[in-house]
């Protein structure tokens, strides 16, 4: 019972969780540093997972070795997406932005649909024999990937901004950007250095929810939902809490549908996008600033 | 006589106005909560939709595949419509309304999402994927062309009659209220619970418009289904035509809508005449093309082709 | 004498109308100078249009004899300026020591000698420096965002209200510090609604009025006249 409970659904929300924590953390970043809601977070996901697909079929290695290329090639598009679209808006009010992220949004989309095509797709994925913990506990191998990859590069993050001049500069642009100009920091270099590793991540979030499950064009744009709650209930701003708030949306989608009484499914499971938006809500009406004090607007 | 082939040509032509009209009642709309109120609702298909359901559940015959069989005329189709979508928009706009304009677009996408879930999920009530096919559909004449110049007369009227109270109330005390608060967010602030109520009045008035374009869009194709709630159609379209007429401006919003979406349906007409699998991608370089007429008016027409209208602004 | 910084009838202000309409100063090397005057005189927009923040539609600005008239912030604090804002001028989410970090992002070398200098003349940091700025007392702050303006070694430091809401005890220890910064070797120019505390301690005193200098002189000198005492010195 509990070990079927670990196995279906734990385990699924934690996946699920890190992949909205990669997405969110991008958000949170842009947010904090743009002070604008990227909506088109989401179809970079899924343009870093059809790049993936892409690389898959060029070079014929499995997805795994393809993915810094997809992360790079994404985090290169981001930079370029930001050049041609939002930079010259960066005089308007910030809302004329999010429309513009829209327009980006359905234009990375269409892009995708009309290169590679609405049908599913999947990168080539032989099959998996589940690794045993503690003789009852299974665990995909491509899970363990998945988790511990997203570890690796939240770490990584963590370092960067923690240690880096670079990095300090994105968060001290993040807290007071008027006063980072003041300082004499460069603007510029900060906001690239946030697109890159927005869309990078994005790209490995989209990669491996293209792996988990499949890919289809409008894979990201069913993430923006969970990942803005994630980012609000983390606290904008803050990419810490973007993956912690990934984490409890993710497995809070996962666990709605668990049978917890009786035999019946909590929720169904065709709703699970409905929880991440009632945590969203909640947190908007109860705490806007989210469990780590992001900044409000 | 008219000839076939001119009569062929004059149906599309009245058709193209019938969904502009209802188009330009949406924009109508979203001009009442973004060009006056400055309210970002990016879900409109979700009121849209909302609308659309109400007013085909209400007025179609019964039918053992959704909850129907209320018979009701085609009127109160509407007035049902604008009541549940103004509902709708009445509880998502409580929520996030005092909220920077970034969270009510996060709230009205999530509105939309659900209701996509729900509207393909409850089939009891929606008949699920297959959408409900037998919406009634007021003016039905022998004449297909009488038919259609009737609904066209229907939807101009009640085009006119949201242009016109919509313009009288934005240039009432009540308007110009919410050009002042749109305008200057810290004087807006300092009014406090009287702006939200404000507020929250522009964007229930705009989400009860766009609750009447669902319910006409469905009798005009006696059909409405799940898709009507895919971001693009409704939502992201609306946009484009608001933006590119002119946001604030609500002769900008109509010109916009009609303008837009004879763009829209004429680039069909080219892409129809390419081979099935061509078309099918053409059809998405379409949107690709759209999303990139938004990104030139913002960037280079940011105030449209009819911009609002100078009025005496207050600046911090 | 030779002078660091000049400015001669600057005009400006915020998009649609002038606010500032011909404001002229100068300031020399060793010297610490004030701005007073009453509240809404165009002061903080003064400092901001010689630190390239406002633009100037007319008039000039020298620092060390170069034209750098609406230069950006970041070029003149490479040049050599160092400007704390009037409000929320520390980083509140990043530890002291951070904030100093921030100060020096336009330097590649000296860093940690700049440090240590920060930490000799603003002794009460160094205890806080792993503690979040956010977290500080007012007067504590205002060390932060003098010591994160010091970082790049400035020729002349711009301050805005360096007092504002700190009680008398505080604002002696805030003027202390200046003071001993302005023994060091750096050029200070302030603007202090504590016209008595700042003019007593001042080499030269500006008196600005609706955007335009009105009075000007040895700081003690203008605590002295009347007129400006009964203007805007609140007796
Ligand atoms: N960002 C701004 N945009 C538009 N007008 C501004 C802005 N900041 C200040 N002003 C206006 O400029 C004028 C001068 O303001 P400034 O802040 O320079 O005065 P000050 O002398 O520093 O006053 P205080 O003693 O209150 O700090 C005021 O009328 C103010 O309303
Ligand atoms: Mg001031």
């Amino acid at each position: 019972m509990l070990i079927d409970f670990i196995n279906n659904y734990l385990m699924n929300g934690i996946v699920l969780g890190c992949i909205y924590a990669l997405g969110a953390i991008g958000i949170t970043l842009l947010f904090g540093i743009l002070r604008f809601s990227h909506f088109a977070h989401g179809d970079m996901m899924t343009l870093g997972a059809y790049l993936g697909l892409a690389g898959v079929w060029i070079t014929g290695q499995p997805v795994w070795i393809v993915l810094p290329i997809a992360m790079a090639a994404t985090a290169g598009v981001a930079v370029g997406i930001d050049r041609a679209f939002y930079h010259p808006l960066r005089n308007a009010p910030t809302i004329v932005a999010v429309i513009a992220s829209f327009g980006v949004a359905l234009m990375i989309r269409s892009a995708i649909q009309v290169i590679f095509g609405v049908e599913i797709r999947s990168y080539a994925r032989g099959f998996e024999r589940p690794i045993l913990l503690f003789d009852a506990v299974r665990i995909l191998p491509r899970h363990v990937w998945i988790i511990g990859l997203t570890v690796v590069l939240v770490v990584g993050l963590q370092l960067f901004l923690k240690m880096t001049r670079l990095g300090k500069a994105m968060r001290a642009v993040s807290d007071n950007p008027s006063l980072a100009r003041v300082t004499g920091i460069n603007t510029r270099a900060v906001v690239i250095a946030t697109w890159l590793i927005g869309g990078a991540l994005a790209a490995a979030g989209g990669v491996f929810l293209g792996l988990d499950t499949q890919l289809d064009t409008n894979l990201g744009w069913n993430l923006v939902l969970p990942m803005f709650a994630a980012a609000v209930l983390g606290g904008i701003g803050q990419p810490v809490g973007a993956v912690l708030g990934g984490l409890v949306v993710g497995i809070a989608e996962e666990l709605a549908t668990y049978p917890f009484f009786g035999g019946q499914a909590l929720l169904s499971p065709a709703y699970k996008s409905a929880v991440a938006f009632a945590i969203l809500i909640l947190m908007l009406i109860i705490r806007p600033t989210g469990i780590l004090k992001g900044r409000v607007f | 006589m008219i000839s076939d082939a001119n009569l062929g040509l004059i149906m599309y032509a009245i058709a193209l106005m019938n969904i502009g009209a209802i188009y330009a009642i949406l924009s109508l709309g979203l001009n009442l909560q973004w060009g006056v109120a400055g309210l970002f609702n990016a879900g409109i298909a979700g009121f849209f939709a909302v609308g659309a359901y109400t007013s085909a559940i209400l007025t179609a015959p019964d039918s053992p595949d959704f909850l129907g069989g209320f018979e009701l005329p085609i009127p109160l189709g509407w007035v049902g419509a604008m009541i549940v979508s103004g509902a709708l928009a009445l509880v998502i706009g409580a929520a996030t309304i005092r909220l920077r304009s970034d969270y009510l677009a996060i709230g009205t996408i999530g509105i939309a999402e659900i209701l996509r879930l729900f509207l393909k999920n409850e089939e009891w009530l929606t008949n699920g994927v297959r959408g409900i096919t037998t919406v009634p559909r007021p003016f039905q004449f022998d004449q297909p062309l009488l038919s259609e110049l009737s609904f066209l007369g229907m939807t101009l009227t009640l085009l006119l009659i949201a242009y016109v109270a919509i313009e009288r109330s934005v240039n009432s005390p009540w308007g110009r209220m919410m050009r002042a608060i749109r305008d200057n967010e810290v004087a807006a602030a300092a009014m406090g619970k009287h702006v939200e109520r404000r507020r929250l009045e522009a964007f229930v008035l705009g989400s009860m418009l766009m609750g009447l374009g669902g319910a006409l869009m469905s009798q005009y194709f006696r059909f409405i289904g799940p898709e009507a709630t895919e971001p693009f159609q409704i939502t992201f379209l609306v946009w484009v035509m608001l933006i590119a007429g002119g946001a604030g401006n609500n002769r900008g919003a109509i010109l916009g809508a009609f303008l837009i979406w004879a763009i829209w349906s004429m680039t069909e007409l080219v892409t129809r005449q390419l081979p099935p699998d061509w078309a099918v991608r053409a059809g998405y370089l379409r949107i690709f093309l759209v999303g990139l007429l938004l990104q030139v008016v913002l960037q280079r027409f940011a105030r449209g082709l009819l911009p609002e209208r100078i009025r005496q602004r207050i600046r911090p | 004498m030779s002078l660091l910084l000049e400015a001669r009838e600057l005009v400006g202000g915020y998009g649609g109308t002038d606010i500032l309409n011909g404001v002229s100063l100068s300031l020399s090397r060793e010297e610490i100078v004030v701005i007073v005057g009453p509240n809404g005189a165009g002061k903080s927009t003064a400092m901001k249009a010689l630190f390239g923040l406002v633009t100037v539609r007319s008039g000039t600005v020298w620092l060390d004899g170069l034209d750098v008239t609406n230069a950006a912030p970041e070029t003149l604090v490479k040049r050599g300026m160092a400007y704390v804002p009037q409000e929320a001028n520390v980083f509140t989410t990043m530890t002291v020591e951070e904030n100093l970090d921030m100060g020096a992002y336009t330097r590649r070398s000296g860093i940690q000698a700049a440090k240590d200098r920060v930490y000799t003349l603003l002794p009460a940091l160094k205890a806080k420096r792993r503690q979040p700025a956010g977290e500080l007392s007012g007067g504590q702050r205002q060390m932060v965002a003098i010591g994160r303006a010091l970082m790049v070694d400035p020729k002349l430091l711009m301050l805005d209200e360096p007092s504002a809401g700190l009680s008398p005890k505080v604002l002696d220890e805030i003027l202390d510090a200046i003071l001993a910064i302005n023994r060091s070797g750096v050029g200070v120019l302030m603007v202090e609604q504590n016209a008595k505390a700042a003019l007593s301690m001042a080499h030269r005193g500006y008196v600005l009025q609706g955007g335009k200098n009105r009075f000007e002189g040895p700081g003690p000198a203008l605590l002295a006249n009347r007129e400006i005492a009964e203007l805007f010195l609140g007796g």
